[in-house]
């Protein structure tokens, strides 16, 4: 579940709270997003793949809240790590990470 | 908090498109391309909602090329119990063939070709690349969009004809009406807010709006869908446990878990009815070459294990069955006609909401059938809604329309209020165990239906409308009551095992039962069989099934 907004990379875009499919983020004028109603987040890691400054951290415990540590999360580059995967990233694209799928596959065939 | 009948924002338009994920955005598209304003309105994001969004799979599409269509086709007929069309299914398939390829043309992307010589290397663009670039179309084409509002409820007309819907802005708390033509109901399935992947949206509100103005379902026996997820996660994507071995909490290797490739959900239930199981992908997976193309096409499978720092090609972990419900079973909303249209005029039903049961049966599981589902259903149904909007003339906003929610909405009784969040963890308690949902007998359904028909005794009563969350969220527990309860029920009178739906009582498949079940009502049920309109197809010989095309 949603776990962290990080009020330091936060630039008050709104945005997760805009596009969280199942409304887990109040507004704050003039402040980072607040999670209203982390038990209503279905862990689908979509506010993290649009946050454009890498502020949200979900973690993969999808029915318990666990507690998390941001200066831990940034040391271990876990913070943006599915936006970077999807190609979203800045300096990545879709098309590369694609590319990239294909001259693999076209290497290595089925694995079985 | 606003009264649920307050006016709020008022629309009017051709062709209303209720959901947020690709059949609803294709039904957007192919209205609004047919010449009619459209509005789509969605309980979370247009783009984000639903279980594709969330989804990492791409999705092949197919040239009406025999061999390359075959071996899905007919691998998909008989896992799905011979109940699909395959008139259904050619249509379907020429119609993603012409469609899909757009959304790459839409994205900048290079048009793939899918030829005779192409191997493993063309695949599809990730479910949440492809809905970026639907939603940027939809707003290029001049669709309205209204984000973070749930439909509650469909009006219709004098005659009976649907005319539009009701819902609120959950985060403004501004009710809104759209008065609309043709309506499309693509709201996804419903897999009773299990947090299987993107599922929590999919609570199954238009199966109840839409049988509350007399629309009916089909196949809802089809709905006990459940998938393998690392047991702290809501990652559901099934399709690398082919390279699972799996094993007991002693260690040794579980064997007979995978039946001609494909996961055995009935097995892997069985084991877990016993204890613990544990997978680690360790099947012809030793390469780094193959592992970083495993990372490559499902980024989510493997987000959920870099995220608790496990390698899932090194180290086991725990496995669960998540229920998905109709979102992956077939189930939902009765197509009457040939242009995805309900028994209900102007009601048109496409993708999860509606029964997949035309192109995958008894049966369905991963990305292609059910894509191939989504675009083909959502740009057939936009388009007869926007030609049914233009048949009713100019006057088509000018109708009197009637609200008609009621359970979870406005009490139908003086009884007490309920707690909408009881509601569900009862539903739960009847859906979610293996052995009520997987092994399913007459004993166990009848006793599971005395139990979610008492909870719709109580969702007939006072919702609790506080605040914007607890209106939706009343709404949906009433909802998840009543497709529970079509499941159930629908299960109880398929006396025989089919595809997904599994009677211990009646094990083996019953040939003088192939018809499809309707379902439908609200306080009293029923049931009706029709028969499929076309002979069991034969299987061409050269039609070998495709390792890869499953999921």
């Amino acid at each position: 579940m949603i776990e962290l907004v990080s009020e330091s990379r936060c630039i008050n875009c709104d945005k997760c709270v805009k596009v969280c499919p199942t409304n887990v983020f109040d507004a704050v004028p003039d402040g980072a997003p607040r999670i209203a109603r982390k038990a209503d987040c279905q862990t689908c890691f979509l506010c993290e793949a649009y946050c454009p400054t890498d502020a949200l951290f979900v973690a993969a415990e999808a029915h318990e809240h666990v507690a998390v540590n941001e200066a831990e999360l940034e040391q271990k580059g876990l913070l943006g790590v599915y936006r970077n995967h999807l190609g979203w990233a800045k300096g990545s694209s879709p098309i590369e990470r694609l590319d990239e799928y294909r001259t693999l596959a076209d290497k290595v065939g089925s694995p079985i | 908090m606003s009264n649920i009948d307050d006016n709020g924002l008022e629309l009017r338009t051709d062709v209303l498109v209720i959901g947020g994920g690709p059949a609803a955005a294709w039904a957007a598209i192919a209205a609004s391309e047919r010449g009619a304003h459209v509005v789509i309105v969605d309980k979370g994001y247009v783009g984000t909602s639903g279980a594709f969004a969330a989804s990492t799979s791409g999705h092949k599409v197919l040239p009406s090329v025999a061999e390359l269509r075959d071996p899905v086709k007919f691998e998909r007929y008989t896992m799905g119990g011979f109940l699909a069309q395959h008139r259904w299914w050619d249509r379907l398939l020429d119609i993603t063939y012409d469609r899909a390829p757009r959304i790459w043309q839409w994205g900048g992307y290079d048009i793939p070709v899918w030829d005779r010589s192409a191997k493993g290397s063309y695949r599809g663009l990730q479910g949440s690349e492809t809905m970026r670039i639907l939603r940027k179309v939809m707003i290029q084409k001049g669709v309205k969009i209204l984000d973070q509002s749930p439909a509650l409820e469909l009006l219709i007309d004098n005659a009976g004809a649907v005319a539009g819907a009701r819902g609120i802005n959950r985060q403004t708390d501004v009710p809104w009406t759209v008065k609309a033509g043709g309506t499309v109901i693509a709201a996804g399935g419903v897999a009773w807010l299990s947090k299987a992947l993107g599922c929590n949206t999919n609570t199954g509100d238009m199966h109840l709006a839409a049988a509350e103005i007399g629309a009916e379902l089909s196949g809802m026996e089809f709905s006990g869908h459940y998938s393998p997820a690392p047991i702290h996660s809501s990652c559901t994507k099934g399709a690398f446990y082919r390279y699972a071995t799996y094993t007991a909490e002693d260690g040794n290797e579980l064997q007979g878990l995978s039946k001609n490739g494909h996961r055995s959900t009935s097995a892997v239930a069985k084991e877990l009815l016993k204890g613990p199981v544990y997978c680690k992908l360790d099947k012809g997976t030793g390469k780094p070459e193959v592992r970083q193309m495993l990372r490559l096409m499902q980024p989510n499978f493997f987000a959920a294990f870099d995220k608790i720092g496990l390698d899932p090609f090194e180290q086991r972990w725990q496995i669960t069955l998540r229920l998905e419900g109709t979102v992956r079973g077939t189930g939902g909303v009765r197509i009457a006609n040939d242009e995805c249209g309900t028994t209900v005029p102007g009601l048109y039903a496409a993708g999860d909401t509606a029964t997949r049961e035309l192109n995958c049966g008894a049966f369905t599981g991963g990305a292609g059938p059910n894509m191939t589902w989504a675009i083909g259903s959502g740009n057939i149904a936009g388009r007869a809604a926007a030609d049914f909007a233009r048949s009713l003339g100019k006057t088509v906003n000018e109708r009197a329309v009637h609200r008609t929610g009621s359970a979870g909405l406005r009490p139908r009784s003086a009884s007490s209020t309920f707690d909408p969040n009881a509601v569900v963890k009862g539903v739960q308690d009847e859906v979610f165990p293996y052995d009520k949902n997987i092994f399913r007998t007459e004993k166990g359904l009848l006793t599971s239906l005395a139990k979610l028909e008492q909870l719709w005794e109580e969702v007939k009563g006072n919702p609790l409308q506080d605040t914007p969350q607890q209106l939706v969220r009343s709404r949906e527990a009433a909802a998840l009551v009543i497709t529970a309860r079509w499941a159930y029920f629908a299960g109880l009178r398929r006396t025989e095992t089919r595809g997904m739906h599994k009677r211990l009582d009646y094990p083996a498949l019953d040939p003088a039962q192939r018809h499809y079940l309707r379902v439908g009502g609200l306080d009293k049920l029923w049931t009706r069989a029709d028969p499929v309109p076309e002979a069991i197809v034969e299987k061409p010989r050269a039609a070998e099934p495709i390792a890869d095309a499953a999921e």
